[in-house]
């Protein structure tokens, strides 16, 4: 599904819960007895066209309902990135779970292979890093909702490539905590040109409750390949499961990583722009 | 047994041709064998005589000769073949006075039947003639009546009464989910129920985003659903048939009717076109919460809409003895907006043209035309950059179906359907100034024919077998492309069709059958044996029903779904038939299920076909039901106990996993009692084991946010579903009344999903949390009825 499409479709769920039904729907933290799996490993990985060194972090999963920091990172691995041409980088581990590459310059239009051999697995992935699309405008319009609620339209306005299958991620960096409760916590602002191909797209952020007139915030437009699109949308589904309570029956995110890994490896451009608030 | 073909073979009108002079040549045996000496025919009309309703299933009975009678069709005709002689007939339906006729038989006669209501008034003794045994003595199995009388005293939420709410505290009929019209039939899917409304399929029975269905109470007269030993007649769906005919009219007075409640206002208005020989009838229903929405001074408030409207109109005319025409058409339409975030609007749109003839005595006709018509519209974005995605379905249906009744032992039933569907499976429509592109997905043509016989008769006296055959066939047609796709999804190959070239064809030939034996006067055993055929295909991107559903055709890379079911049960009347109880077993297998890949977009999708998964699944239960059908206190008892799983290679690494609807413990307990002339109340009871779900096992950190990991598909349950409704109608006088219910009257906090998330304080805690949708809710209705 399309971003602007299931963020749609998203928001007719929203709007049955809100509309039919928010005057009698109440919500409550219960207890769940839930089994523990066995410690997968997590690989969050990325090459982008900005100089290096690019990280990639090794980690596991743990039980559900303990709660921690971090979980304990994968050491001593063995982790190389290739390009499509010929360069290859054997990351060093910088920290506990933490490595970094020496090398590799990334650039679009180049293959990356990321290879990680730990704990006597091996695991491979592929990604390949689109073209930079320059955002041409930032908007952000202030509104204040029926229900009170003080909230920032920003809009991201960047003309898309004339050739189909182009795939977004929009990053915001800001000076104020966003409550990784909020659905603007969690979920991926993402975006493709399934229905708009060749066009300006205006991509609207709502941001509500966090900002003031006078904060800044970054935005990161990243032009990701479709397999990393995939991950990340899949990913907002579980991330956001909240909002749809009768979406099909979650899974993990499709991943681009062998061997039932957890996690992604991800090759994108960037391009940043900033905006003072009004 | 596998007796369906998969061909590319002959279009699909050769096969049905070679199937008609089989079913010709079997009929002209039988009339051979019907013209017996010294018998004659009677047949005719059975009606209310206060208003001049067809009556269904109304019960003619031959006193003289024991367990010999007829009972009406749809249209209210019945036919009886019998020695001649005199006799004394006794014509008993439900709620109506029985009618007790002296006549001669000495040639073929006609008859209209009228009733009278029986009112119902306090300490009469209800007369057992009028209860009906054909529980038990019918062949019919896995079925049931829903009285309308039933549907409008049970409580509901806020008040709407709602038949596919009320079918669904029946045994072997499970609720998508709280609130919700959708609902499961022995363990099948949403998409596996044929729903039709006076013969034309509705492919979205929902309105309000599936809190209510499409079907106003007030302009339905007979409800049947039917979950196994499915009649040769039905066919296209795999696991049930909801059967819903409007009301015909008064035909001897001017009536309206109507109701103003919490959400919807009704209205109903009737009468004769020429008294005794034609009527009409028109209902309507809007809710109008949106008119508030409009007094307000917000300007996102006051653009906000909300409301659905539906409009039912019939008409029928009797041409003589023989010959009686009906026109019926349903309009619905839903519309939500809320600026700037969405614009939805769907609806459905059907009209029926019926003829009913009547050849000599014995063999009644009924040709029917309909039109279906499903369309779904999604605005997107904001003044000049929006656009408006687009989808549906639509078919033209023509059909036979004709009743042969030989005498009283022997009973032919055998037709001929043909739909050409058209499936719009998206499009999209954009403004010069729109950020998107308008684009249109191909429309997809199919063919869907069948023919069919069934043959009812009494081999021995109290043993009656009801054997038959559907043949079927569906068709892809052009104009269009396929793609095929290798393992991974990606397109290896692309064909082109001309218009009314074959693309593919599927052929099924579905055995029906089912038979019952009497034990003695109160109590039978029955079995049968269906086998059913679904060429069309439901996908959603939800567990309860949904608008932006979307139907789509069996094709070169989605094959038809089949399901094998076996049921026997036994049946058994009490204290003269005033209670009637039965415990059926069944077993239901079904292949070709379809599931999607993680993530599968199945909006504007041209290879949306890529991101279908295929599986099997089989149900199995027990269900037991008491029944108390008339008298002051009436209602029924229904437990089931049953388990449905599913297996996909490509879900769960290939495991078993329950289904969702897969529910062990089902139980429904719905009382009517009517304590005066003045005060109704009636009660409703449910329990059920919570849904399967999938819950996580473990979660990681990506990227700052803690994502739950998961093992297994449903591998958890939801906490058990309970709730209780209370309703009380209360009299103001003959022509209007006053009703008051409460919807989960002990405020059971049910869940309704259970999602998991990061503490709101600490985000390195994780928690689970319920959300319940319907606390207790009381509301308050209004009818009236001149």
């Amino acid at each position: 599904m399309s971003s602007s499409f299931s963020r749609h479709s998203r928001a007719a769920k929203l709007a049955a819960a809100a509309l039919a039904l928010a005057a009698f729907s109440c919500q409550r933290v219960i207890s769940v007895d839930l089994n523990n799996a066995n410690p997968q490993m997590v690989t969050e990985a990325i090459v982008t066209d900005q100089p290096g060194p690019y990280t990639v972090s090794l980690s596991t999963s743990g039980n559900y309902f303990t709660p921690s920091l971090y979980f304990p990172p994968v050491t001593h691995a063995f982790v190389t990135i290739a390009d499509n041409l010929g360069v290859t980088d054997t990351l060093k581990e910088i920290l506990p779970g933490t490595y970094h590459t020496s090398v590799l310059h990334g650039g679009a239009g180049r293959t990356y292979n990321l290879r990680v051999v730990a704990e006597g697995k091996e695991y491979d992935a592929i990604s390949t890093m689109p073209p930079r699309v320059p955002i041409d405008t930032l908007v952000a319009l202030h509104s204040r909702e029926s229900d009170g609620d003080q909230v920032y339209n920003l809009y991201v306005i960047f003309k898309d490539p004339p050739e189909p299958g182009n795939y977004y991620r929009m990053k915001l960096r800001v000076s104020v905590p966003i409550s990784p409760d909020s659905i603007d916590g969690r979920r991926y602002h993402l975006y493709n040109d399934k229905l708009t191909n060749g066009n300006e797209a205006a991509v609207r952020i709502r941001m509500r409750n966090y900002f003031q007139p006078g904060d800044t915030v970054w935005v990161d437009l990243l032009s990701i390949d479709k397999t990393s699109y995939d991950y990340f949308n899949t990913l907002n589904n579980v991330l956001t499961s909240d909002r749809s309570p009768t979406s099909l029956a979650p899974a993990n995110p499709n991943t681009n990583l062998t061997n039932g890994a957890l996690g992604y490896f991800a090759a994108f451009s960037v391009d940043s722009k900033m905006i003072i608030l009004q | 047994m596998h007796s369906h073909a998969h061909s590319d073979g002959p279009p699909a009108g050769t096969r049905i041709l070679l199937l008609l002079p089989l079913i010709a040549s079997l009929c002209l045996d039988v009339s051979g064998g019907a013209t017996a000496q010294e018998k004659f025919t009677l047949s005719g009309t059975i009606k209310n005589a206060e208003n001049g309703e067809a009556l269904i299933g109304a019960y003619v009975v031959v006193k003289e000769l024991k367990n010999t009678g007829a009972s009406s069709n749809a249209y209210g005709f019945f036919s009886l073949t019998i020695p001649g002689g005199h006799y004394t007939l006794l014509v008993q339906y439900l709620g109506f006075r029985v009618l007790a006729d002296s006549i001669d038989l000495t040639r073929d006669r006609t008859f209209i039947f009228a009733l009278t209501p029986q009112p119902i008034t306090v300490g009469e003794v209800v007369v057992s003639g009028e209860r009906s045994d054909k529980n038990v003595t019918s062949t019919v199995m896995s079925s049931n009546k829903l009285e309308m009388r039933e549907v409008k005293s049970i409580p509901v939420l806020l008040g709407e009464k709602d038949i596919l709410k009320t079918i669904q505290l029946l045994p072997g009929v499970q609720s998508a989910g709280e609130g919700n019209t959708g609902y499961y039939a022995r363990g099948g899917g949403l998409d596996q129920n044929l729903i039709l409304l006076d013969e034309a399929p509705i492919y979205n029975p929902s309105h309000a985003l599936g809190y209510l269905s499409v079907f106003n109470s007030d302009a339905i007269k007979d409800v049947t659903l039917i979950t196994g030993g499915i009649p040769a007649e039905y066919g296209g769906r795999l696991s049930s048939v909801l059967d819903i005919r409007t009301n015909d009219g008064n035909m001897k007075d001017y009536g309206a009717s109507g109701g103003v409640g919490l959400l919807a206002a009704r209205l109903t208005l009737q009468g004769p076109i020429v008294k005794d020989e034609g009527s009409f009838m028109i209902s309507g229903r809007r809710t109008y919460a949106d008119i508030f929405l409009k007094l307000s001074s917000d300007t996102t408030i006051n653009r906000t809409s909300l409301y659905f409207y539906d409009l039912n109109a019939k008409a029928n005319y009797t041409l003589g003895e023989k010959d009686r025409i009906y026109l019926s058409g349903y309009l619905g339409k839903d519309n939500l907006d809320y600026p700037d975030v969405i614009g939805l609007r769907w609806g459905n749109t059907t009209a029926t043209a019926r003829w009913n003839h009547v050849f000599g005595d014995q063999f009644f006709s009924n040709t029917t035309v309909t039109f279906s018509d499903y369309q779904y519209t999604n605005i997107v974005g904001a003044s000049t950059s929006q656009y408006e995605i687009t989808s549906g379905i639509k078919d033209v249906n023509g059909k036979i179906d004709l009743q042969y009744f030989m005498n009283v032992t022997s009973m032919f039933k055998f037709g001929v359907n043909a739909i050409y569907h058209t499936f719009m499976p998206g499009s999209v429509t954009a403004g010069p100034t729109s950020s998107a592109n308008s684009v249109s997905l191909e429309h997809r043509y199919a063919l869907e024919n069948a023919a069919y016989l069934a043959h009812e008769f009494e081999p021995l006296p109290g043993f009656k077998i009801n054997y038959g055959l559907r043949a079927s066939m569906f068709s892809l047609m052009g104009p269009g492309h396929t793609l095929t796709y290798d393992e991974y999804g990606d397109i290896i190959d692309t064909a082109g069709f001309g218009s009314g070239k074959v693309i593919k064809t599927y052929a099924s030939f579905e055995p029906r059958f089912s038979a019952t034996y009497l034990i003695d006067e109160v109590s039978s055993v029955k079995g049968s044996y269906t086998r059913t055929a679904q060429y069309l295909h439901l996908l959603s991107n939800s567990t309860t029903a949904n608008p932006s559903d979307l139907w789509v055709p069996s094709s070169n890379n989605v094959k038809p779904q089949y399901a094998d079911q076996v049921a026997v049960g036994y049946y058994r009347n009490f204290a003269e038939n005033e209670f009637e109880s039965s415990v059926e077993l069944y077993y239901k297998n079904m292949m070709n299920l379809i599931d999607y890949k993680n993530g599968a977009d199945l909006q504007i999708n041209p290879t949306v076909e890529s991101l279908l998964v295929s599986g099997r699944g089989w149900s199995y239960g027990a269900e037991f039901l008491i029944r108390k059908r008339a008298g002051r206190l009436s209602g029924w008892v229904g437990y089931t106990w049953s388990k449905t799983q599913e297996q996909f290679p490509l879900i769960n690494r290939g495991a078993v996993f329950p289904a969702r609807q897969d529910r062990t413990h089902d139980i429904s307990v719905v009382t009517i009692y009517d304590l005066s002339a003045t005060w109704n109340f009636s009660a409703v009871w449910v329990y059920n084991t919570g849904n399967a779900v999938t819950f996580p096992a473990g979660n990681y950190w990506i990227d700052n946010r803690l994502v739950p990991y998961y093992t297994e598909r449903n591998g958890y349950r939801m906490p058990a579903y309970h709730r209780l409704d209370l309703s009380a109608t209360w009299k103001l006088g003959e022509r209007s009344n006053l009703n008051f219910s409460i919807y989960n009257a002990y405020d059971r906090m049910n869940a309704y999903a259970i999602y998991f998330r990061q503490n709101r304080t600490d985000p390195t805690k994780t928690e689970a949390v319920q959300i319940t949708l319907f606390p207790i809710i009381p509301s308050i209705t209004y009818n009236f009825n001149y």
